[in-house]
């Protein structure tokens, strides 16, 4: 008998980069099928594929081993496909039968009949053990039931297929649990699941079969029961490592950058940081490292307050700067390069000068209050100079720069204050090798002068190579903390994954 | 095949591209403003060369042309300063209504037997920019200060606030400012506090004066001192602005500030210019047309400059040629607004590349084909 | 005794103008909430009140029957709006510009074909309007039927329209599309609605109910054409729909306060009492803007109201 689904050769460019590269996938009648992958490995843009939000560019899909062409969502959920987002999609201010029935045409005439489709809901709910009320407002529902929402929304279309993207990320151990009932019933119920995670234990716990997806390939498909989580971070992460950095030992000096205690709250209001304590000591790396998503992005953007501290504190040297300004975080020298390079850490629409100046435009005026033209100019062809910007004009549009060159402008703007402390997050992301190498022996330069650096990354070769400490970040709680000598990529890819440092130590020993 | 149009992932952003589509947008609205005129009997090239020269050409019609292009270039320096913050203004109706009604009353308290008695001209000027400034800040701060502390939208405040401020002046004619025995209206004003012609034999007065003096400040003040580059940074990315160190929300209200107090110094030119009193119906949409003509220049002080002394030029020489042929105005308002709408529409035109079917068998060109690359 | 009969008869006078005046106001509201709810904020409906006043008017000058005039000004309106929510959609132009900017088109427009057909006739002409039609016994019920039952079949028409539209809202396939493309067009989107369509829906039914509304102003309220005869109806309808909380029962209720109030100073004009008219004019923008100022709170607008949405 034919997979339910077939995907074969399926190719996806986004502009220069190849999200899936002729990639194969399947998916049986009643299995639950894992797809796993680093951030970027392309299982998303897959899925999306397959659920008809994005066109591929060459290959086919086959359902129940018939050609299908898929080319909006539309067509997807009429094959029997159905998508539950990471971001749930449903509509706040609709009640939960609102939200299931919306973009449905079934019934006659053009009116909606909520109250037998709330009856339809009930049963479904019933039979599928999936507790809601059909008639409350979606925003007064905790995430839990969001999701159950989501899951009733593809059962009332009978889908066929439920594809589940990340979605144990917002749930607790609880609700984990309660999801994973539900759906190995749905899978004896002869639909098949897709679950795309980069969280093992989980995977393990509830896949028949696993695929993983690395660089927008497929490196393996693999059952689940003749497989170890070892051996699928091996090959998650496992890839050959073509950049090395030099550097040289040094002893780390006294503490300069320390957080203690620290909570923060994500877009949503819950909890994205929870209690995270850390040092940075002078003349040290310390690589937080983590799958995107776990509280990075909250917790550097709460230590410059630019997002709210719920609790905790922030202090650099004796200065506690939990309450203060960003402006006067730069004052007092905590430098930060954020992940977001064209939305937060630069300005595209102006200049490199224009943008080289960002946060310090106070040293650049004159007493008139008018800006000092010239010494910007110096100012920016100095960094120009020193980072090797191409072009070598400071008049250039910052937005027209490649990556590599706008991080140049960045890293060196936040360099050339002299702080004591830099913030580095996701720093080569989307960088190409030889501008990563320039960044990183940025980075490693301000370590042997002096400098405190956090630096944040998803790369574990980007921590490997220049962290001296290494930290690891899941769902808001630091795992473990080890010297970056003592560190494998085993025990660092366990403990991203959610297994505690006690855990990996085990796995190692044994 | 290769398809001769093909849909970009970016708009075209290069000079020529983005030239041409404003080019094709001005003679699209001129094209279809000039048939509009055949019902009429008229030739399209001969109304637009005569409202040219009624406009720009003779020595009165140039006058009225800066008379009219004076309250424009304000609202459209208001409109630069609010906009460029991401400050989403259409107030300055208001503002212009309560900067002419302050303006008003300053002038009618130095008249004789006025709370301060006679000033000199030098010393009465700027102290009615000062109070006509102080009044539109105050007006368009209060929106400021919702959107920044509050979080409420100023797309529907400060549309609102264009109404109160109607009923204001209209109350302030009817009652406290009403002149004795006439028409809902202000007393007139004392002669000295008039703005002074500038230019023999025509209705141009200092108002323009003022207006190219707000715009060099604007200028200087936006795109060359370090408020402005903080105010153009929070507009471009408040999250950058942010980051970068700077209260967003406290520059808004500079913004909202700045925007009010030159939209009320269009109202002061206009009273102490023009109508020499404050009376009912003073605006008529000037403070929408501003908003229009600052939109032309891309926001850019010398652009709005332009842009509101061509709009002005092209409303005279309308209205003298409805005078004279009988042509109807209106079609240089429907000229003007399309010229707008089809600029915003011509974006859409950049996301198309034109490719010549001759373009891939130029002599002397190598093509790699897919497999010669790898 | 007699202030009680001068009393009543004020009080019925005044709310029977209050509904009179709300009409027109309402008729656009009810459109705007349409093309709000799928995510567009309108503001083009002003100068579409106008182009539907200058189309009814020509028109029913012509054929002079009201009805046609009616058709014309909802036909003008339909085309205006074709326009807009190609600006808004799929140029995905800044909304509050385009609306701004079509506005003095509009201006421009109705001017010119004004004078197109009227410039050789001199003096103004009458047209030939919808006439108050007392509802037989609802009419006589104590003050409630002259308020209510003494007008035009436009204005009943008006009146029944807020049911349907509520109906259509939160009753219909197509309601429960557009309020979905307006708070969250990628969830929409994913459950397969076409969030292009629904916001060309949403403007077109804003586009025809304000060309109506001009009309209404030319067939059962003037009976003639100037160019400031919309005078920011158009932009008190935006009020009116903010106040109504998108809601069209609620906003029928807004009309009728903005009504009251500018009946009542019509009224307060004649009586010549001290209260100056203009701050009961005023008071309804007054609260509009203390409603929006985030001062209470933030106003259940649709979520994606002005959010461009591309698909991916």
């Amino acid at each position: 008998m034919a997979p339910f689904l077939t995907a074969r050769q399926i190719v996806k460019r986004f502009a220069s980069v190849v999200a899936n590269d002729r990639v194969d996938f399947d998916v049986g009648r009643g299995e639950i099928h894992a797809l796993l992958g680093e951030n970027g490995a392309g299982k998303s843009t897959l899925m999306q594929i397959v659920y008809g939000q994005y066109a591929m560019d060459s290959g086919e899909i086959l359902i129940e081993g018939q050609p299908a062409r898929i080319r909006h969502t539309r067509d997807a959920i009429d094959r029997g496909i159905g998508m539950i987002h990471q971001e749930f999609m449903l509509v706040r201010r609709f009640s939960v039968v609102e939200n299931v029935v919306m973009g449905l045409d079934a019934g006659k005439g053009p009116m909606v009949d909520l109250k037998a489709a709330a009856v339809r809901l009930k049963e479904l709910s019933q039979r599928h053990g999936l507790q809601v009320d059909p008639w409350q407002l979606v925003e007064h529902l905790p995430v839990g039931v969001q999701q159950r929402v989501e899951i009733l929304k593809l059962l009332y279309r009978d889908a066929r297929l439920l594809i589940l993207d990340e979605p144990t990320a917002v749930l607790t151990p609880q609700e984990t649990e309660a999801l994973f009932c539900v759906l190995r019933e749905l899978a004896a119920d002869g639909r098949s699941i897709v679950i795309v995670t980069h969280k093992l234990k989980e995977i393990m716990a509830i896949s028949d079969r696993v695929t993983i997806m690395r660089d927008g390939r497929v490196v393996a498909s693999v059952k689940t029961s003749e497989s170890s989580e070892d051996e699928l971070a091996r090959l998650m992460v496992g890839r050959d490592v073509s950049l090395r950095a030099s550097k040289a030992a040094r002893p780390a000096g006294r503490d300069v950058l320390r957080i203690e205690g620290l909570h923060v709250a994500d877009h949503r209001g819950h909890s994205a940081v929870a209690g995270v304590d850390l040092t940075v000591r002078e003349g040290e790396i310390l690589g937080l490292a983590g799958v995107d998503g776990n509280g990075q992005s909250e917790l550097a953007e709460a230590i410059m307050n630019l997002r709210p501290v719920r609790q905790g504190r922030v202090l650099l040297g004796d200065i506690d700067l939990t309450c203060a300004s960003p402006a006067e975080h730069h004052r007092h020298g905590l430098a930060y390069v954020p992940a977001d390079r064209r939305h937060v850490g630069s300005l595209t629409d102006l200049s490199i000068g224009r943008n080289a100046i960002l946060g310090r435009q106070g040293a650049f005026t004159n007493g008139m209050g008018l800006m000092d033209e010239q010494k910007i100019a110096g100012f920016a062809s100095g960094l120009i100079e020193r980072f090797d910007v191409r072009p070598r004009n400071p008049a250039y549009i910052a937005g027209k720069l490649s990556g590599g060159n706008l991080q140049k402008v960045i890293l060196g703007r936040e360099v050339m204050r002299d702080p004591a402390a830099i913030i580095v997050e996701q720093p080569t992301r989307g960088l190409d090798v030889g501008a990563i190498e320039a960044v990183w022996r940025e980075i490693i330069a301000q370590r042997d002068a002096g400098k405190a650096i956090l630096l944040i990354s998803a790369e574990l070769e980007e921590i490997l190579n220049l962290a001296d400490r290494i930290a690891v970040i899941y769902e808001g709680r630091i795992m473990g903390i080890v010297e970056a000598k003592d560190a494998s990529l085993a025990s660092i890819g366990m403990m991203m994954a959610g297994a505690g440092q006690a855990d990996a130590d085990l796995e190692k020993a044994s | 095949m290769r398809k001769l149009i093909e849909r970009r992932t970016t708009p075209a952003a290069s000079f020529t591209a983005v030239a041409l589509a404003t080019g094709l947008s001005v003679v699209l609205a001129l094209v279809i403003g000039g048939l509009l005129f055949l019902p009429f009997g008229a030739n399209p090239f001969q109304a637009y060369g005569a409202l040219f020269e009624a406009g720009f050409a003779t020595w009165r019609g140039f006058g009225f042309t800066l008379v009219k292009a004076a309250p424009l270039i304000l609202i459209g320096l208001g409109t630069i300063c609010a906009w460029r913050t991401g400050f989403a203004y259409l107030g300055f109706e208001g503002c212009l209504l309560v900067g002419a009604a302050s303006a008003t009353w300053f002038s009618l308290q130095v008249a004789e037997g006025g709370a301060i008695g006679p000033l000199p001209f030098a010393v009465f000027l700027p102290l009615a920019v000062l109070v006509a400034m102080l009044t539109g800040a105050v007006w368009a701060g209060i929106v400021g200060l919702f959107k920044s502390r509050f979080g409420g939208n100023e797309v529907i405040t400060s549309l609102m606030m264009n109404y109160i401020a109607i009923f204001l002046v209209q109350y302030l004619v009817s009652g406290p400012l009403r002149a004795k025995g006439e028409l809902p209206a202000s007393p007139r004003l004392p002669q000295e506090t008039w703005l002074p012609v500038i230019l023999e034999g025509t209705r141009a007065h200092a108002g323009i004066l003022i207006a190219m003096v707000a715009a060099v400040a604007v200028w200087l003040l936006l795109l060359r001192s370090r408020v402005g580059y903080e105010l153009v940074v929070t507009g471009l990315n408040p999250k950058a602005a942010r980051y970068g160190g700077i209260n967003v929300g406290s520059r808004q209200i500079i913004a909202a500030l700045l925007a009010g107090g030159l939209a009320s110094l269009a109202g002061m030119v206009e009273v102490l210019g023009v109508h020499h009193r404050l009376v009912d119906g003073l605006s008529e949409g000037t403070g929408f047309i501003g908003i229009v003509t600052a939109l032309l220049g891309k926001l850019h002080p010398l652009g709005a400059v332009i842009a509101a002394l061509l709009y002005a030029g092209m409303s005279v020489g309308a209205d003298a040629m409805q005078r004279q042929a009988g042509l109807p105005a209106s079609v240089i308002f429907i000229v003007q607004s399309l010229i707008v709408l089809f600029v915003l529409a011509s974006d859409l035109l950049r996301y198309y590349a034109i490719r010549w079917p001759s373009t891939p068998c130029r002599p002397g060109r190598v093509i790699m084909t897919e497999a010669g690359r790898k | 005794m007699e202030s009680d009969l001068v009393l009543s008869t004020f009080l019925v006078a005044w709310l029977a103008a209050a509904v009179r005046l709300a009409g027109p106001l309402l008729l656009s509201a009810l459109g705007e909430i349409f093309a709000e709810r799928s995510g567009i904020l309108n503001v083009g409906i002003e100068g579409t009140m106008l182009i539907g006043a200058v189309a009814s008017y020509l028109v029913a000058l012509q054929t002079g029957s009201p009805v046609m005039g009616l058709l014309a000004a909802m036909l003008a309106g339909l085309a205006a709006s074709l326009f807009l929510a190609w600006m808004y959609v799929s140029v995905q132009a800044n909304q509050v510009v385009v609306g701004i900017i079509f506005n003095i088109l509009a201006l421009g427009l109705a001017s010119y074909f004004y004078r197109l057909f009227m410039g050789g006739v001199s003096g103004p002409q009458k047209i030939v309007m919808f006439e108050p039609i007392a509802i037989p016994f609802l009419s006589e019920i104590p003050l409630l039927g002259p308020i209510l039952f003494r007008h035009t079949v436009f204005l009943y028409a008006v009146m029944l329209l807020v049911p349907v539209a509520g109906f259509v809202l939160y009753r219909t396939k197509l309601g429960l599309r557009l309020r979905a493309v307006g708070e969250n067009p990628r969830a929409a989107s994913t459950a397969g609605i076409s969030v292009s369509a629904m916001r060309y829906v949403g403007v077109l039914i804003s586009g025809a109910a304000a060309g109506a509304a001009g009309s209404y102003l030319i067939l059962a309220q003037v009976g003639l054409f100037r160019e400031t005869i919309i005078a920011g109806q158009g932009f008190i309808a935006l009020a009116i729909v903010i106040f109504g909380r998108w809601n069209p029962y609620k906003a029928a209720l807004a009309a009728l306060v903005f009504g009251a109030a500018d009946a009542l100073q019509l009224s307060l004009q004649l009586f010549q009492v001290g209260l100056p008219p203009q701050l009961l004019l005023a008071l309804p923008y007054l609260l509009t803007v203390i409603a929006m100022s985030g001062l209470l709170g933030k106003a259940n607008q649709p979520d994606a109201l002005m959010m461009p949405y591309r698909r991916e």
